[in-house]
């Protein structure tokens, strides 16, 4: 009863922050259905007098958003696949089986979770250079799962950990190998894990801007975040393309945000506590 | 669910329950799952172990070797030595690159920006984030709106973030000048990203507004993980609301609160999106951060050497805060 | 019957084969403005001609992802994607660092061997052969003529006009401030943009002959009589006349200022005409005027090689580069674009008997016919340009003073021998 009494004044008291919050929003998609004239105006407080879906149209025709959206698509998959088939097996080696040189092993790792990617563009730039993967949708899912290994065997080494040594002793008397004891035993059981290592490193990945910046030059591998900083700064007098642009840009994420939304905010807690 | 703890990192239970481990064991059969053992793994298998567990840790391994490990020992190289580009050939110079770094004015401003930088981005993103997860924890039925509405910011890629922000502050067409100007506040019109002393934090309240939703998310965790009981207890104690924040719920979010902070400077220092695509560190070097700097020095002077010895400062900068906080939760720990 | 199909079938594959065998793309990073609708039909219109002449060649357009300044060209010809021929803001600052990273080709010899020297203005041949100490890495393709743009109909109103001396141009700020339009717009985050306004008063303020002797170091930059035009920003912008708010916009932040009429004036060169005519803006009421100055002489606008072919070193198609250059030399291709209503800057060469077909072209023409001056951002060396344009930004910010920042600037200067 007291808590029923509780919610509404604090909910009343939020909502100023959830307007403030919101506004940069909800003003982006208002002004995106405004013509050029209107939004020249610059004022906040007016509807559109008509709704211009062509902005939209034409955003996605001359952005060539399909396309961005596409590079994504495939740097995502990418990287959530790679990363899950490099990141368990070392999680588990590093979590259950004994070897010498364990520890050092996951202090090199623990490195890479320190060092920022910006301290070691040059040469990882050279690098790419040399394999020839410059401004390939490859070299940037190779350079980003790199990226979010460290975090990633953190993660399922951490859950692996936790996992009680009886179901790997059962399984080697049943005569296991490590690798069936992974896959059979240790994966089913992981879904929070993996669950969390899949949203983070997705996320991650669809949102990245630096690796792209430096890796992909032409507009046929760009990604989202990316083209649109290209389209607005090309387009940059045709605010009604950029306002629209944008909001083409995020708005498939919050979508399925939205309609995900239990999973997300399970992930990304799980995920954070345990890297 | 309660996860045995490792060491170094305490564990928070997570937002929502897992099922019991124990109950899920594939293919293997009940009797087997009983079973327990005594001891470590036999000794002839330990061979054997350390192949298998070379051959699973080698796709990571080659990865991580191939593109992180070999970059970071190259760009300690790179800061001994001067190049012009990436078709040029080294030249070594000793420390003739930390001393330009040294005597380079701009060097030290963008150390100081990015100090400054990660405490906006700590206070700000942190702050917001435990305000809004105090009050977001108390409802029930509105709860998870209120959550997700909240969380939509962190969505977006922090470069759409400094495109978004970057039109609400334009002096003369942006959101924020003109709505102010419409609501009778025109004296607090600003030129925010050209006033020098404002411009730093113009974008870090870009950056922070990306950013808050993460750690209100783990603060609303944290905050279900304090124990109701010390709260009934306050409560017979005469406590009002706010002692019993003061005195039960802050006590009980030290952990995470640590934890946060760290996150918070981590992702601080790794600050760039929203800088570059707004101010690309100007005017005149007022928003050069370090990461922003080496861009400029890598890809537009082409001046590695020095760029180089900015890599390696970034990275003792995040080892060190790294390792500051481990040792402080280790210390809140016990 | 069955046999004619098969050996006319058989024919048409081989043929198709063999000219696939000779298809070859020439891949062209620009031109700049490539988005413009006007400008993308005039070169599609050059590239269709260039493929008629040369069959078997494909000519395909980069759109271009930045410039010199901001790394994309370099990180163009960097990636696998390399463009063959590049065609981008030139100037010897620019040109130099893409030469000192060993980006570009000498093109010496095809000055030579080609005749190309002889296909530009003997000054501009001249110029190109000091810079480098006789090799030279570009074909200048456009040069720009930097002045005032104004709107005609707001000037006619007000009974306003740009002056010929800059004690009355003063004057002139004070009455449109008093207006409520921002007298001068400017954004100076658009490194070229801030460069356009600076080298006018740097100009307006000390005269052709002493920026040239700056330019060529034997005048410090912090000579009272070269830092005079960095002092009349810092009076500007400390009298209001040019708000300090504007250090945070870009090019297309401020054009939108004068696009919108919020603005009186703009400084700008031929190629805006494009921006105006993206915006909307109707060409007919621009009007253009080079900058006032005391010193007689001095009221020209400025400008230099705006923008040159550049051949990259690991350029697949360099012979096909090369006759494209000569292609874009030719008399042809050159009235073809003095005449389109998309022609947007001044021809490295004179071209008799042809108008151009917007009317603020013809003024600009017009002024620049009486001598151009110089735009330092395209004759500094390329390790001074960063300074030298964040030190306007500052200007302009109001951070740093008009001596100060000559200082810094001097400073490079000394630094790039």
């Amino acid at each position: 009863m007291s808590v029923r009494h509780r919610e509404w004044p604090v909910a009343l008291a939020l909502t100023p922050a959830l307007i403030l919050i919101l506004a940069p929003f909800v003003w982006l998609v208002v002004s995106s259905f405004k013509t050029e004239a209107e939004i020249g105006q610059a004022d906040p407080f007016t509807w559109p007098a008509d709704l211009m879906w062509r902005n939209y149209l034409d955003a996605w025709q001359i952005g060539g958003f399909g396309e961005l959206v596409g590079n994504s698509l495939i740097n995502l998959i990418g990287v959530v696949a790679l990363s899950l088939i490099t990141c368990a097996p070392a999680g588990y080696a590093l979590a259950k089986i004994r070897f010498p040189g364990r520890e050092w092993l996951f202090y090199a790792f623990i490195l890479g979770l320190t060092v920022p990617v910006q301290a070691i563009v040059i040469p990882l730039y050279q690098v790419l250079f040399g394999l020839n993967l410059v401004n390939t949708l490859a070299g940037i899912v190779l350079v980003q799962v790199s990226n979010g290994i460290p975090f990633g065997i953190f993660l399922m080494r951490s859950f692996f950990i936790g996992v009680p040594d009886d179901l790997i002793e059962a399984a080697k008397i049943d005569g296991a190998s490590h690798l069936q004891i992974l896959t059979k035993v240790f994966l089913p059981i992981s879904t929070p894990a993996v669950q969390a290592l899949v949203i983070i490193s997705a996320l991650s990945t669809w949102n990245d801007f630096f690796l792209p910046l430096i890796v992909l030059i032409s507009p046929e591998v760009q990604t989202l975040p990316l083209g649109l900083v290209r389209f607005a700064s090309t387009y940059a007098s045709d605010y009604r393309l950029v306002f629209s642009g944008t909001v083409i840009s995020f708005l498939p994420i919050i979508l399925l945000y939205i309609l995900m939304q239990r999973r997300f905010t399970e992930g990304l807690t799980q995920g954070a506590i345990k890297g | 669910m309660v996860i045995p703890e490792t060491p170094g990192s305490k564990v928070v239970a997570p937002l929502r329950d897992a099922p019991a481990v124990a109950g899920h064991t594939g293919g293997l059969s009940v009797r087997m799952s009983k079973r327990r053992t005594t001891g470590a793994a036999t000794s002839d298998s330990s061979a054997g172990d350390a192949r298998t567990a070379l051959w699973l840790m080698a796709p990571a391994l080659g990865l991580y070797a191939v593109f992180t490990l070999l970059p970071i020992a190259a760009t300690f190289w790179l800061s001994f030595n001067s190049s012009a580009g990436f078709n040029t050939s080294a030249s070594f110079v000793g420390f003739d690159n930390y001393a330009k770094a040294a005597h380079d004015p701009i060097v030290w401003k963008s150390l100081v920006h990015t100090f400054l930088w990660l405490a906006y981005h700590v206070v700000m993103a942190g702050g917001l984030g435990l305000l809004l997860a105090l009050a977001v924890s108390r409802l029930r039925i509105t709860q998870v709106f209120f959550r997700t509405a909240f969380f939509l910011p962190h969505l977006v890629s922090l470069a759409v973030v400094g495109v978004i922000w970057a039109n609400i502050y334009d002096p003369f067409f942006g959101l924020l000048n003109t709505a102010l100007t419409r609501i009778g506040l025109g004296a607090f019109t600003q030129g925010w990203l050209s006033d020098p002393a404002l411009v730093l934090f113009s974008v870090n309240i870009a950056s922070s507004w990306q950013g808050f939703g993460l750690y209100m998310l783990l603060f609303i965790a944290g905050l279900q993980n304090i124990d109701r009981s010390l709260y009934d207890a306050a409560e017979v104690d005469g406590a009002n609301a706010f002692q019993k924040l003061i005195y039960v719920t802050l006590p009980g979010l030290r952990e995470v609160t640590t934890f946060v902070v760290s996150l918070a400077m981590i992702n601080g220092l790794k600050g760039f999106a929203t800088v570059f695509v707004m101010t690309n560190g100007g005017p005149f070097y007022q928003s050069e951060l370090i990461t922003t700097y080496i861009y400029r020095l890598a890809f537009q002077s082409q001046d590695h050497g020095l760029a180089a010895v900015l890599c390696i400062l970034l990275s003792l900068l995040a080892i060190t805060i790294t390792i500051v906080f481990n040792r402080w939760r280790a210390r809140l720990s016990q | 019957m069955l046999k004619f199909l098969a050996r006319s079938t058989a024919l048409a594959a081989m043929i198709a084969a063999s000219s696939l065998a000779h298809a070859e793309t020439l891949k062209m990073w620009g031109p700049e403005q490539i988005t413009e609708p006007l400008v993308a039909q005039l070169w599609n219109g050059i590239k269709a001609d260039f493929e008629k002449a040369n069959l078997g060649v494909t000519v395909e357009f980069m759109p271009p992802t930045g410039t010199i300044s901001n790394g994309a060209v370099q990180a163009a010809i960097q990636s696998d994607a390399g463009p063959d021929v590049i065609l981008t803001n030139s100037g010897i600052g620019r040109i130099s660092v893409v030469k000192n990273a060993k980006q570009v080709m000498p093109l010496t010899e095809q000055y030579e061997k080609r005749g190309w020297k002889d296909q530009i203005y003997p000054w501009l041949y001249t110029e190109l052969k000091g810079q480098f100490g006789g090799e030279i890495y570009e074909v200048p393709d456009g040069l720009d003529a930097l002045g005032i743009w104004y709107h005609k109909d707001i000037f006619e109103q007000a009974g306003w006009k740009i002056p010929a001396t800059w004690t009355e141009f003063e004057a002139l700020l004070k009455s449109i401030g008093e207006t409520g339009l921002q007298p001068i717009a400017i954004g100076p985050r658009t490194t070229g943009s801030a460069g356009h306004l600076f080298g006018n008063l740097l100009q307006s303020a000390s005269g052709k002959e002493v920026i040239g002797k700056a330019l060529r170091r034997e005048i410090a930059w912090d000579d009272p009589s070269v830092a005079a035009g960095a002092v009349r920003l810092q009076k500007l912008v400390e009298a209001g006349d040019i708000k300090k708010e504007m250090a945070g916009l870009d090019l297309d932040g401020a054009s939108r200022l004068w696009f919108n009429k919020r603005a009186a004036m703009f400084v700008a060169g031929p190629w805006f005409t494009a921006n105006a005519r993206k915006a909307g803006y109707d060409l007919a009421n621009a009007g253009y005027a080079p900058m006032p100055s005391d010193i007689k002489g001095a009221a020209i606008p400025t400008g230099g090689v705006g923008w040159s072919w550049l051949v990259p070193v690991n350029s697949r198609q360099p012979e096909l580069a090369m006759k494209w250059i000569d292609f874009m030399l030719s008399d042809a291709v050159m009235k073809k674009r003095a005449q389109d209503p998309a022609s947007t800057m001044i021809y490295p060469r004179e071209i008799l008997g042809v108008e151009p077909p917007t009317p603020v072209l013809k003024d600009i023409f017009a002024a620049a016919a009486g001598g151009v001056g110089y735009n330092p951002s395209v004759y500094l060396p390329g390790p001074v340009l960063d300074t030298y344009f964040q030190v306007i930004q500052g200007l302009i910010s109001g951070q740093i003073g008009g001596e100060d920042g000559m200082k810094q600037i001097q400073a490079k200067m000394a630094e790039a021998k």
